[in-house]
């Protein structure tokens, strides 16, 4: 084979360049399956200049929160796929750093996020994983 | 105190004996369940000093391929489903060509590696996403 890098068989692979990976399944309306969260309650996913936008509303002690809007990176499921699957994306508050690992998952998306605090509240990092199913609503 | 969701305010991240943050559940040496797997054959999580390092062995055509071992960031893990508490941790691989973002876990007893595959040299490879499971080496 040719002298393409791997680390795993699975990237042992020669594709026509992928230029671009189709975020479709990624995009549109998404709530949380469980209406007691205490972090993400929606995200809206959409393409905006063949960038992949995240916005996010989370719950707060007073009602929703809007964190905004964030780029966030595509992947696919797997290195010869032009197929979105996937996605990562940073909201950085100042005082603390969300990271976003997605993954659609029978039909819904798992979000992992992992919270560092870069004040000195003392407060630990940490780890939620939750799902999310597509929805018509809007909001 | 700063906040942006109702979890940034869980009491327990401020007591670390309630944010669960010990890793030493992650410990050891953990193989693939899938012996035919064409990704990740082993991973080993270790203690050193202050630190926690994991160490991956990948599946090649020749043989295996040591990835460069990467520090770990535990993480609490404050509310999973089915009332599940134990801690994940980050690493970030760079393998030159390739950064592999991953984040590590137990799920009912089983190691869960999800590994996020960014390519950066120019074999117009996507970047791509993995989840591989793994029992732990007695």
């Amino acid at each position: 084979m040719s002298k393409t890098q791997y680390a795993q068989l699975s990237d042992h692979i020669e594709v026509d360049p992928i230029t671009h990976i189709d975020p479709k399944s990624l995009l549109g309306h998404w709530i949380n399956s469980n209406p007691y969260t205490n972090s993400i309650a929606r995200i809206n996913i959409t393409e905006a200049n063949g960038k992949l936008q995240l916005q996010v509303f989370a719950v707060g002690p007073d009602g929703p929160i809007d964190w905004g809007t964030a780029t966030a990176d595509v992947f696919s499921s797997n290195p010869a796929s032009s197929t979105g699957a996937g996605f990562t994306c940073i909201y950085d508050f100042g005082f603390a750093e969300a990271r976003f690992q997605a993954m659609i998952m029978k039909g819904l998306l798992v979000l992992a996020q992992f919270h560092t605090f870069k004040d000195d509240s003392n407060r630990a990092n940490y780890f939620l994983r939750e799902y999310y199913s597509m929805t018509q609503e809007h909001f | 105190m700063n906040f942006k969701q109702n979890s940034h305010l869980h009491p327990d991240l401020l007591n670390p004996a309630a944010a669960n943050l010990n890793p030493d559940k992650l410990l050891g040496r953990w193989i693939n369940t899938n012996w035919e797997t064409r990704g990740i054959a082993e991973c080993t999580v270790a203690r050193e000093g202050d630190d926690i390092n994991v160490s991956i062995i990948g599946v090649g055509e020749d043989g295996p391929i040591h990835w460069p071992t990467a520090r770990a960031t535990p993480l609490a893990n404050l509310e999973e489903e089915a009332g599940q508490r134990t801690p994940a941790m980050t690493a970030t691989f760079d393998l030159g060509f390739m950064r592999a973002d991953t984040h590590l876990r137990i799920n009912k007893g089983v190691f869960v590696i999800v590994l996020f595959a960014t390519f950066l040299d120019d074999s117009g490879r996507a970047n791509y996403l993995n989840r591989e499971f793994f029992y732990r080496q007695a």
